[in-house]
């Protein structure tokens, strides 16, 4: 069977979702159809997901059904597609049968269960993590196994002197009070030992949490589209405060006034996502939206959109242009929307072990979150040749073609002779949208054929393949 | 003549107990808390039996078993490791190198005394 690219998935949930709703209020496709002023066979079409729809008429047919647009053509549901197609090929279910194909099906007519399958797999996800962190732990951390040893030889030393006075009942006094002294001694080391390591523990525990609520916060940005228009609004007013500003930094003065300005607002955002539920994620959005609102204070939308054409977005120009590191440019990027005449532009970022470490998506553009991605992309080529931009022009299986921007650069303090630790950020642009960038690439510029990931690809002839394909 | 047991054993509590188990069990027993003297003491002294705790000062047991293995005085001596490690592999190094057998701790006490009586005086369970 041959794995159904994510990309027209993406598309095919929102057929599905026109012709539930349609039936759910009781119009016939003909009725519809009228009201939208295309014809029955045309809608057919669009409900059995043989054609794309999306712009006015997306709205028109979204109107008639009394939903938004984002209600039929939602990010957060093209990432629920996005997580099952992911989840379906896992080796785990490999044997099962599991429908693949019918994956924008089951999130088009069962919403709730694929929400719930998604939350499942996340879990069982986390929860694996956490078991492979305290298994590590236990085979490597070396305060524990210090810890685990103490605590073995206290309790082999109260358990061989309380067999004593139990099996030898003839010991004289004074050697009998010799061993309970010594029992007791050795259960109080062994109580310090013990709180000891369940402090360490529970320490443990926070800090793996940490990692956990990534998703939660993720989901929020992708649920709108890396774009705050809240933030913007008030952010682009505060800009002007950030004029005679020396002798502090922009970026310091801008974080000032998103601390005055726009705790609040941030705040209230926060309390009215559902996608946020735990305290750590919401401690994680809290810090992602603030470096959110410092972007949009240093870099206005309206501005930072007309400079962006203008400079045909190339990162380097951008960052010149508004005094900001070339990450928060690439950052800053993804917030655009083809509303704003603008192409869109998905962000990667990894460090030297390769993980994946922030991701704001683009559509169409597979990153897997269960396995690393594809090697040969330049994300993480980029490390050979720190600060300096790199292109790569890649097609996937699928057909799909992208283009992929990616720098390394050196991430906290240095100085000489001492360690450079590199971190990669990537964007990446569809090559159609590719022709209004400084990196529209030669026609005659190599394609590197690329996946998502070695369990998604199927190029079984790649050397760098370091996973079997799970579809044949 | 009382056999002699050789305790190479750095923890004081559990070398108290074992002396006194050991002694009531009718052997001689000497005590090195430090991994080089339990070493010297094992090659000089010719115990009849050594109980090596694996986490020594100065020479982890493992080095000693190594040391005592590739040394003619000590091929034939009845070691028994003693250690709280009781992961798999760590049995394994114990046997590989040549230990007689591998206690973990917490043990029993008749754990011990039986296998010192197995080896000191051939007796078998």
């Amino acid at each position: 069977m041959e794995k159904k690219d994510i990309l027209q998935s993406q598309s095919s949930i929102i057929g599905t979702r026109i012709r539930q709703r349609r039936r759910e209020v009781g119009y016939t496709q003909a009725d519809l159809a009228k009201k939208i002023d295309i014809s029955p066979s045309y809608l057919n079409l669009i409900e059995w997901n043989k054609r794309r729809i999306a712009g006015s008429l997306l709205h028109k047919i979204a109107s008639a059904l009394s939903l938004s647009s984002e209600d039929l053509d939602g990010a957060s549901e093209k990432r629920l597609l996005e997580t099952l197609s992911e989840i379906a090929h896992l080796p785990s279910l490999g044997a099962l049968g599991v429908e693949s194909e019918r994956t924008s099906e089951l999130i088009g007519r069962f919403p709730g269960w694929a929400r719930g399958l998604a939350t499942l797999a996340r879990s069982e996800r986390e929860a694996t993590m956490r078991a492979q962190t305290l298994s590590d732990r236990l085979s490597n951390d070396p305060f524990l196994s210090e810890t685990v040893h103490r605590m073995l030889t206290r309790i082999a030393a109260i358990r061989s002197a309380a067999e004593i006075l139990v099996e030898y009942p003839d010991v004289e006094t004074e050697q009998r009070e010799r061993f309970n002294s010594l029992i007791h001694q050795d259960s109080r080391a062994l109580s310090d030992v013990a709180e000891a390591l369940a402090s360490y523990l529970d320490k443990a525990e926070e800090s793996e949490r940490v990692h956990t609520p990534l998703d939660e916060v993720e989901t929020l940005f992708v649920a709108r589209e890396n774009r705050f228009e809240e933030i913007d609004g008030p952010a682009a007013e505060l800009a002007r405060l950030l004029i005679d500003s020396r002798p502090i930094s922009r970026r310091e003065r801008a974080r000032e006034l998103t601390e005055k300005q726009l705790s609040e607002p941030i705040e209230l955002m926060i309390e009215r996502q559902p996608q946020i539920i735990t305290a750590v994620a919401k401690t994680r959005a809290r810090r992602a939206l603030v470096d959110y609102a410092i972007a949009a204070i240093l870099m206005p939308i309206t501005e930072f959109a007309h400079r962006a054409a203008e400079l045909r977005y190339d990162i380097e120009a951008l960052s010149e242009a508004f005094s900001v590191e070339i990450e928060a440019v690439c950052h800053r990027l993804t917030a655009l929307r083809s509303s704003d005449g603008a192409p869109r532009f998905g962000y990667l970022r990894a460090n030297a072990a390769g993980t994946i470490i922030e991701m704001l998506g683009l559509e169409g553009l597979a990153i897997p979150r269960y396995a690393a991605a594809c090697p040969l992309w330049v994300l993480y080529r980029a490390q050979q040749s720190p600060e300096t931009v790199m292109r790569q022009r890649v097609l996937f299986p699928s057909g799909a073609r992208f283009v992929f921007i990616a720098r390394a650069r050196h991430q906290g303090a240095t100085g000489f002779g001492k360690p450079r630790h590199y971190v990669t950020d990537m964007l990446a642009m569809k090559e159609d949208d590719a022709r209004y960038t400084v990196y529209a690439p030669d026609p005659s510029a190599i394609v590197e054929e690329v996946g998502p990931s070695c369990r998604l690809c199927p190029r079984r002839a790649c050397l760098h393949r370091v996973e079997d394909p799970l579809s044949e | 003549m009382a056999k002699r047991v050789l305790l190479a054993e750095d923890e004081p509590n559990i070398v108290e107990s074992l002396t006194f188990l050991l002694d009531r069990a009718g052997y001689e027993v000497s005590v090195e808390t430090d991994g080089r003297k339990a070493l010297n003491a094992a090659l000089s002294d010719a115990p009849d039996v050594l109980i090596l705790d694996v986490m020594l000062p100065e020479l982890d047991g493992y080095e000693i078993l190594r040391l005592l293995r590739s040394d003619s005085r000590a091929t034939n001596l009845p070691i028994v490791m003693l250690t709280a490690k009781g992961q798999r592999e760590d049995r394994e190094t114990a046997l590989d190198y040549g230990a007689d057998m591998f206690i973990t701790k917490p043990f029993a006490n008749s754990e011990i005394v039986a296998a010192v009586e197995r080896f000191a005086d051939g007796r078998v369970n």
